[in-house]
């Protein structure tokens, strides 16, 4: 490895031109909700500080995450991004292999101690030493502290690194434990999902590395650009929750008017994710679009809060076709579901706090 | 990490942990003179999957089983609805099936994309091959995540799965198949986008893949097409690949027992599109689910004492078992150890220029490409017609209910092979649920009788280099299969 390379030397060494350079720029203001004037500043750090290293481990997982990510809405920013994380060390795109790859790793840590970005993708098993989920010989519990010991901040990809996800569900075979109960020094970065959605994933990574700090988070320690809303927030079936018109079977005469989905088990209204507004695999769609209710994979013990097809009899369609009773209709949902109760409320508290008068926010501001 | 001993004498290497397959895998080596003797194959990876899933709402299996893999997943979501379709007696709608076919086909089809650009090819691009004619074509294309046409392909399986986006919503961990069909129709705009995807994926592989039409490329036939392919057939990967195969002898390398099995894929009307079956030295055979069994004795999993049929399986980790060197499960079928995945497929179906590679030189790392390649075309095609024959409009999703008790399997075809669900209901929660994956197959340990899995079978023999601690030759074979780790042992 050579000397201390700046972010732009490498994509000029990766072949990209200072046009696409800029566009890259242009595209990053955009994705992260920066006005145009933000552009020059953008190019100006791509310049001129030295590259930070993402070293990207997995642990138990599926390996969902990496597959979300890699095939992110703009081919450019995808390629910068891979670019800059390449160079390094992810095991299932690098180039390198077995004892090769783990000395580029702690040649990286080496290097650039203290001052590197560790990407965790899935967690560590707990049970028996950690030896459900071992790597090149030793327990992932071993690697993932080792790495996390001189990082700068730890980005905890997806719902399994965030908060354990279905592997930890009931009875938790292997106590599959999320990183910040077994990282705790440093400041982590949540971004659950399962998997994450591809622009979430690139805009969070393409922040911290342009901006070099850590975006805004909320209480959970998620991003506050993309988690502040609830899927129901931004749904385009909302209008049918308003009105009370439900689908009551996949494929009967509701689902063909693509009614709302909160009978047949959807989570929307107590999920906090960016799918009703980015949208899945470029902007195609999104589970609640393809017919089928939001399974709440962003939130906090998703996978032992009752099955996801129970249908929801409570509720009689008359009776809150306006908008005021959202918040009504919110905490039903949230009941339904145990424990998110205590989460919806403490969310919308803390979201309240932030969006005093804020008129796209009235089912909270209640 | 290998201990050197005099030239002779047996050397042991641990070849692990790999990268570009997905999940972690590690294979333990003993070699002579060059040669490796023996291999031992270990997935180092158990998450419980099977333990997670006993007790819950049947239905929930939907949600759980696909996070299994975020490769897979759609397989073994639609694996998961074959099983509770089973279960509730319940016949998906014709319409509900050609849906489910396009989704299933989508991810297959990416998967050997991704598989042949992202993790098999380039190992080429090494500095080990810098001699050979090719390699400066190689290295311009495959070099890892650098590649022209690595890159390229990341961005054509990336159109491909807008099908997966239209028809179910998002990929990866789709939800939309269900046991009685899919959770949204096509209407007819959707028709015209999907064809419109389509043609894209179609003309990227034909420009660049394969240099031909799709159509060429599925009728090839014999071995003299594909030599003469290599001679002077289109420029494309495809060649480069051929011309590679040759000059390193990939046909001779990485055979196992040339024993396959497919459950039979893309359901159609009367029959699937790739026939359900085996076949084996005696030739094409039908398949016998009940002798699909399970034996532990080489896991580390308790019921050791005999091996069980997956209705009557166990997943009981046990951490203190010394000898069992993996988590995966020994599945054997009539006893003995099968080969699955798009080789198998292309077996079983007869496609003629597979079964003429095996015939001459066996199953190796050449067919197993070969195979994925001669099916990625094939299955685009297949694609074509499905989107045709959705009918806007007519019903997409039968209802059924789940009795109280009740079994059934849910057997399907992932990229990588034969999928199968064993799902038992008892008061109306899942009582038990079995799963044995692809890889699980391939990648089995020895059984009882020491007999070893596929994988391990097709290791012998392979050459080791002077000096190499992580042999090239190793490396093809192990991802020519196309390992999925994380469904190996779930």
């Amino acid at each position: 490895m050579q000397g201390l390379e700046t972010f732009y030397e490498v994509m000029r060494r990766q072949g990209i031109t200072r046009r696409s350079f800029l566009k890259y720029c242009s595209l990053t203001a955009a994705a992260l909700g920066l006005g145009p004037e933000f552009v020059p500043q953008i190019a100006h750090a791509m310049e001129t500080k030295p590259r930070t290293p993402v070293l990207w481990l997995h642990g138990l997982e599926c390996t969902c995450c990496s597959e979300s990510f890699i095939r992110s809405a703009h081919p450019l920013a995808k390629d910068v991004v891979l670019s800059m994380i390449s160079l390094d060390y992810d095991d299932t795109l690098m180039a390198s292999a077995g004892h090769q790859a783990e000395a580029i790793l702690h040649e990286v840590m080496e290097k650039y101690k203290g001052n590197y970005i560790l990407a965790v993708e899935g967690n560590p098993p707990l049970n028996e030493d950690g030896m459900f989920c071992i790597i090149g010989g030793k327990p992932f519990i071993d690697q993932l502290r080792m790495v996390a010991k001189d990082a700068k901040a730890v980005i905890s990809w997806g719902s399994c690194a965030s908060h354990g996800c279905v592997q930890a569900a009931r009875p938790n075979p292997t106590r599959a434990t999320p990183v910040h109960e077994v990282i705790t020094d440093k400041p982590i970065i949540k971004v659950p999902g399962c998997p994450p959605i591809a622009e979430v994933m690139t805009g969070v990574i393409t922040y911290m590395l342009t901006f070099d700090r850590i975006p805004e988070l909320d209480r959970q320690g998620r991003p506050k650009m993309f988690y502040s809303q609830r899927i129901h927030d931004k749904c385009y079936r909302r209008p049918h929750f308003d009105a009370g018109q439900f689908v009551e079977a996949f494929d009967d005469e509701g689902a063909r008017k693509g009614y709302c989905l909160y009978k047949v088990g959807c989570k929307g209204p107590t999920t906090y994710n960016a799918c009703s507004t980015t949208r899945w695999n470029e902007g195609t769609s999104f589970p609640i679009q393809a017919g089928h209710g939001c399974i709440g994979c962003s939130e906090d013990g998703f996978w032992d809060k009752g099955s996801w097809y129970a249908r929801l009899t409570d509720l009689h369609n008359a009776g809150f076709g306006i908008e005021a009773n959202a918040d009504k209709i919110g905490l039903t949902a949230a009941a339904t579901v145990g424990g998110a109760v205590a989460v919806h409320a403490a969310v919308s508290a803390l979201k309240r706090a932030q969006h005093k008068g804020d008129v796209g926010h009235q089912g909270d501001a209640k | 990490m290998s201990e050197r001993s005099p030239a002779d004498a047996t050397t042991r290497l641990v070849v692990g942990p790999f990268n570009r397959v997905e999940g972690d895998l590690e294979v333990r080596l003993e070699a002579r003179q060059g040669r490796v003797e023996a291999a031992y194959v270990s997935s180092p990876l158990f998450r419980g999957f099977e333990r997670i899933l006993e007790g819950r709402d049947p239905r929930d299996a939907l949600v759980i089983a696909p996070r299994i893999c975020g490769i897979c997943s759609v397989s073994q979501s639609h694996a998961a609805a074959l099983a509770l379709a089973g279960v509730q007696g319940l016949e998906p709608t014709q319409n509900g099936r050609t849906a489910t076919n396009l989704i299933v086909a989508t991810e297959n089809v990416a998967d050997h994309l991704m598989h042949f650009h992202v993790f098999f090819m380039p190992d080429f691009a090494r500095g080990i091959y810098a001699d050979r004619p090719w390699f400066a074509k190689a290295e311009a294309r495959f070099k890892a995540a650098q590649g022209t046409s690595v890159r390229r392909a990341l961005e054509t399986r990336t159109t491909l799965l807008h099908i997966l986006g239209l028809l179910a919503g998002r990929w990866p961990h789709t939800l939309a198949i269900q046991p009685g069909g899919v959770t949204r129709g096509a209407d007819a705009r959707d028709q015209m986008r999907l064809l419109a995807t389509l043609g894209a994926v179609r003309r990227a592989l034909e420009d660049h893949l394969f240099g031909a039409k799709l159509e060429r490329v599925a009728a090839l036939a014999s071995v003299e097409e594909i030599e003469q392919w290599r001679a002077n057939g289109p420029e494309g990967d495809f060649r480069l690949f051929l011309e590679i195969a040759a000059d390193l002898d990939l046909g001779r390398l990485g055979r196992a027992y040339d024993r396959y099995f497919s459950y039979g894929a893309y359901p159609g009307m009367e029959a699937p599109l790739y026939a359900r079956g085996t076949f084996t030295a005696e030739g094409p055979g039908a398949i016998d689910t009940g002798a699909i069994t399970e034996d532990h004795t080489n896991a580390r999993m308790e019921g050791r004492s005999r091996p069980h049929h997956p209705f009557e399986g166990s997943t009981l980790p046990d951490p203190d078992d010394e000898e069992g060197y993996t988590w995966c499960k020994a599945p054997r079928l009539g006893g003995v150890p099968f080969e699955a995945g798009a080789v198998a497929r292309q077996m079983v179906d007869g496609q003629p220029l597979i079964r003429d590679i095996v015939a001459r030189s066996g199953g190796s790392v050449l067919a197993r490409v070969a195979a994925r390649l001669v099916e990625t075309a094939r299955t685009l095609i297949a694609m074509e017609g499905w989107v045709r024959e959705l009918r806007p409009g007519e019903q997409w999703c039968a209802q059924g209910t789940m009795p109280s008790r009740g079994r059934a399997a849910g057997l399907t075809e992932a990229a990588r092979g034969a999928l199968g669900h064993w799902l038992k209901v008892e008061n109306g929660r899942i009582a038990s649920y079995q799963i044995i994956a692809p890889t699980t197959w391939n990648f089995s340990p020895r059984d009882a009788a020491g007999v070893p899995g596929p994988l391990e079978a097709a290791l012998v023999g392979a050459p080791i280099r002077q000096g190499e601690t992580t042999p090239v030759a190793v490396q093809h074979i192990v991802r020519s299969f196309d390992p999925c780790m994380v469904c190996t042992v779930h």
